[in-house]
């Protein structure tokens, strides 16, 4: 009858006067892949391992398939973790690691050997199975980590940072891998990281944290495009922030007067009345160095700094008003743009490209 | 909607009844065979003995005894000054000894030696003391070992009385107290982060400047540690004071016994239990002054 | 990582002077602590009633003169049950206190573990005569058992402090990992605590059984007419300072070399982990 894997009402958790913890309504929908996102000391972890029920709560409930967990010790609830140091088990070989969840209850020899193998064989581990732990790498000791954890068929695996461990060029393969496995299996997946990346390629939703509050559900997309606050306006992407007021609104454009000058966009979602004040958000990636031509919005800037990051490069600009933009470029061989520091230049983007903050409302 | 839970959930990790269960035989052990014979060792002091049969009470009388013939007839004041005395000495002398070597063993013995060195340190302490001070006497005395090839060198005139001497005393505490600290102290020193000695010769300390102002202040706490134990442990020692010393082993004070000695003197010559205690309650009063000066040397620098 | 101060490329004469004090240090310092126990073994094998050089010859007279005279053997005997039993009572008490400190979060838990090692603290002497006091009132002393008791609470805190040392060293991640995956309490406990925890477990046994069969001032005041083989060591120098004494220390000697193994294996690599071992495990 539930249609949702995990759904999360009102969790609140505090230790005396500090909350970490506050207002946590999610629900996540039969084979989702959901991550949540956000800095050291957000919530997420602690969020993780509420669920697993390896910490209490202060208020709220946590329901699994439709079934109230919340008061459920950690061992009956079947939320198998894949934690961030793997936690495989060092005196027990990487066959007896994955069948471990297994012995506890009474399956039959034969069962937990069938289940094994299907483990060893979906995760590439077959030729593994009697090595000790320790001679395994990281990404073997990964694979043998979510093997144990699905070995008992749940319906939703948690993973904690499981890539932070990982050389960077193994994380890009095994994000491909764990997408395909996730769908595979038909699961949902809870993966918590402070990654961006990680979370945007695999995720179908992403939920972002901040100090103990959610403070966006979407899909990348969305959270990329369309970010609902401040926060996450700063810690998404590589956006450009500028506060104003409403000076016209007639149905189709929007004018804001900011410090920096006059911006127009288009009418979305919210009707902005006269006289509102709103943030305006333009991705320094839709910005571009006029070349001549129409324009919808532009900006005078002066460079101050560029940085080379491999494919892109960003710049730091600075307003007649004393206020930062930033620029980033796709850097293509034979570019001419060599603009030298301390050059006056206009910035111009599309109307379509002005996000207005808080367009979409938090829908959990 | 449903209500939320009001009531908070607990953690795996937070005071539970298995808790308490796994802790409670210890407990209530420690309260059976530890606190309550304390707690009645303190108020036997207080008891009286009548023909030979304790008697329950409330008197001074046994510290009254005590005090009066502390620097007297008894001399108890005296033996509580060796004690304290020897045990001072016997700690100074085994800090200084101990240091260097735990330090040659930490910084001059190539690490793959280390191992077998420390261990072998300690070996020691995995054999018989009570015989080990049997064979120190042996050696010792003015028969022995010691003293004869002593003799046949020419070094001494005379055979050396160390046996019966609070010398002697001080050779079989540090026998047994040497593998224990050395091995407090080599732990210390190994616990030094390299880098900084790197860092200070970097900066142009010479070797006796790293000594004195890193690697001493950083070992501090060990050599406290191992001090206290050392005091502790010559306060409450029996066996060298009598096998060694000779029961009233002389020092620098004059032939004098060990408190220690004299507590279990007292009780086998009298079996006046009650006497027994209230010395023993004294020594209890201080050790505990010795334990709270200890602490206060590792508080004063962290 | 080289200890900094041999690492000098540069040998000056102060380093070579250094390193040759060093050198006779350590071999002095070696020589204090064994020379003791080389005149227990060598004496055990000599002629003469006045261990001195020079040799008068070889013998085993003394061996068996210590078989002969019954009485340190029975205290042998006596010894070998108690300590074995004490050190067993006191680990798995030990253990179980241990574990409940290293896991739990309660109020009060840092008191509590200062107040269970202080046992440790309480010189024997005055154990003795305390334990004295309250087993004549409960007609428990002179017996064997008392010495089980007593002992078990000097015993206790030096279980406790080893095994924490290695409770210590293993993730708390594991047992939650484990409960995560479906164990219960005691499950998680016996299969993934225990096995990691053997080490700790084993090394505060051998040193429990150490103490214990060391022992002499507590046994002296409780074992009465049950002596163990200090408190009959010591009765027997009493009356005679006879090698044969020299034949009981070498048999204990010998002994201790087996225990000495078991340290090496267990006590060591645990309080040296981490300091021997540069870099862990390749990610």
């Amino acid at each position: 009858m539930a249609t949702h894997d995990l759904e999360l009402v009102n969790i609140h958790k505090s230790y005396g006067a500090v909350t970490v913890l506050q207002a946590i309504n999610l629900r996540v929908q039969a084979g989702e892949f959901i991550a949540i996102m956000g800095p050291s000391g957000c919530g997420k972890t602690t969020l993780l391992r509420v669920i697993a029920g390896l910490e209490g709560v202060s208020g709220g409930r946590v329901l699994l398939q439709g079934q109230d967990i919340t008061a459920l010790p950690v061992n009956r609830r079947n939320t198998p973790l894949v934690w961030q140091s793997f936690a495989l088990f060092p005196h027990l070989n990487v066959r007896q690691n994955i069948a471990f969840g297994l012995t506890l209850t009474g399956f039959a020899r034969p069962e937990i050997e069938r289940r094994v193998g299907e483990m060893a064989v979906m995760l590439n581990l077959e030729s593994l199975l009697e090595r000790r732990i320790s001679q395994l790498s990281g990404g073997q000791k990964q694979r043998v980590a979510i093997a144990r954890s699905l070995v008992t068929k749940p319906n939703i695996l948690l993973l904690d940072e499981p890539m932070s461990a990982l050389d960077p060029h193994l994380r890009v393969r095994m994000q491909g891998e764990l997408k395909r496995l996730q769908q595979t299996l038909g699961i949902s997946f809870f993966y918590v990281t402070h990654n961006q990346n990680e979370a945007f390629s695999m995720a179908d939703r992403v939920v972002v944290m901040n100090q103990g509050r959610i403070e966006q559900i979407g899909s990348p997309a969305e959270i990329y495009n369309a970010p609902a606050s401040h926060f996450v306006a700063e810690f998404v992407g590589n956006n450009n922030l500028f506060d104003g007021e409403v000076v016209a609104n007639d149905g189709q454009t929007i004018q804001i007067r900011c410090p920096q000058g006059l911006i127009r966009a288009t009418v979305r979602q919210r009707s902005h009345p006269v006289g509102d004040r709103v943030t305006v958000v333009v991705p320094a990636d839709r910005l571009a160095i006029a070349a001549g031509g129409a324009a919808d919005n532009r900006l005078q800037a002066t460079l101050r700094a560029k940085e080379f990051i491999g494919s892109q490069v960003i710049y730091f600009l600075e307003t007649p008003t004393g206020h930062e933009v930033k620029l980033i470029q796709q850097q293509s061989f034979g570019d001419s743009m060599q603009v030298p520091v301390n050059t006056e230049l206009e910035l111009v983007w599309q109307l379509e490209n002005t996000i207005l903050l808080g367009e979409r409302s938090l829908d959990p | 909607m449903a209500n939320s839970t009001v009531k908070p959930t607990k953690a795996p990790n937070d005071a539970s009844w298995l808790g308490a269960l796994c802790l409670a035989p210890a407990v209530i052990y420690d309260t059976l065979l530890f606190l309550l014979p304390l707690i009645f060792l303190v108020w036997i002091g207080f008891w009286t003995v009548d023909n030979y049969v304790m008697v329950p009470g409330f008197s001074l009388a046994n510290y009254s005894d005590i005090f009066q013939q502390f620097f007297s007839r008894s001399r108890y004041g005296f033996a509580m000054g060796q004690s304290l005395w020897v045990s001072a000495t016997t700690t100074l002398l085994a800090v200084v000894l101990c240091y260097p070597f735990a330090m040659a063993l930490a910084f001059r013995v190539p690490a793959r030696w280390q191992r077998l060195g420390i261990l072998l340190a300690i070996a020691p302490f995995w054999s018989s003391y009570i015989l080990r001070l049997y064979a120190w006497q042996t050696l010792l005395n003015q028969e022995g070992l010691i003293n004869s090839l002593l003799l046949q060198v020419g070094l001494i005139q005379a055979p050396m009385e160390i046996v019966f001497t609070q010398t002697g005393t001080r050779i079989g505490l540090l026998h047994y107290l040497a593998p224990i600290m050395i091995l407090i102290l080599y732990l210390a020193l190994k616990n030094i982060d390299t880098t900084l000695l790197g860092a200070a010769q970097n900066l142009g300390a010479n070797r006796w400047q790293v000594f004195w102002r890193v690697i001493l202040p950083l070992t501090r706490p060990g050599v406290v540690y191992s001090a206290v134990f050392a005091m502790i442990i010559s306060l409450g020692d029996v066996l060298s004071g009598i096998i060694l010393g000779g029961g009233t082993g002389r020092s620098v004070f004059g032939s004098l016994p060990l408190f220690s000695t004299m507590i279990l003197n007292e009780y086998a010559a009298s079996t006046n239990l009650p006497r027994t205690a209230a010395l023993a309650t004294l020594l209890i009063v201080i050790m505990v002054l010795v334990l709270l000066v200890g602490n206060q040397f590792s508080h004063t620098e962290s | 990582m080289p200890p900094v101060l041999t690492a000098s490329p540069v040998k000056t004469p102060s380093d070579r002077l250094l390193a040759l004090g060093a050198s006779l240090y350590l071999a002095l310092g070696f020589g204090f602590l064994f020379l003791p126990l080389l005149a227990l073994v060598l004496f055990s094998f000599e002629a003469s009633r006045l261990p001195t050089l020079p040799w008068t010859g070889w013998t085993l007279d003394w061996y068996h003169a210590l078989w002969a005279d019954g009485r340190l053997m029975v205290a042998l005997k006596h010894s070998l049950v108690v300590s074995p039993i004490a050190a067993t009572l006191a680990t798995i008490l030990g253990f179980l206190a241990a574990y409940t400190l290293n896991r739990f979060n309660f109020l009060g838990k840092r008191l509590l573990s200062i107040v269970m090692i202080v046992p440790l603290l309480v010189p024997p002497l005055i154990m003795g005569v305390a334990f004295l006091g309250l087993l004549s009132r409960v007609n428990l002393q002179g017996k064997l058992v008392s010495v089980v008791l007593t002992h078990g609470v000097i015993l206790i805190p030096t279980a406790i402090a080893l095994i924490t040392i290695r409770l210590a060293e293993i993730s708390r991640d594991l047992e939650q990992a484990a409960w995560n995956l479906g164990a219960t309490e005691w499950q998680a406990l016996i299969r993934v605590v225990l096995p990691l925890a053997w080490p700790g477990i084993a090394a505060a046994w051998l040193l429990a059984f150490t103490f214990s069969f060391d022992e002499f001032i507590i046994a002296w005041f409780v074992s009465g007419f049950e002596p163990t083989l200090p408190v009959a060591i010591y009765s027997f120098m009493a009356f005679n300072l006879d090698p044969s004494l020299n034949a009981m220390g070498t048999i204990i000697f010998v002994f201790s070399i087996l225990l000495l193994v078991g340290v090496e294996l267990l006590v060591l690599p645990m309080l040296l982990k981490g300091r021997q071992q540069p870099g862990s495990e390749a990610g």
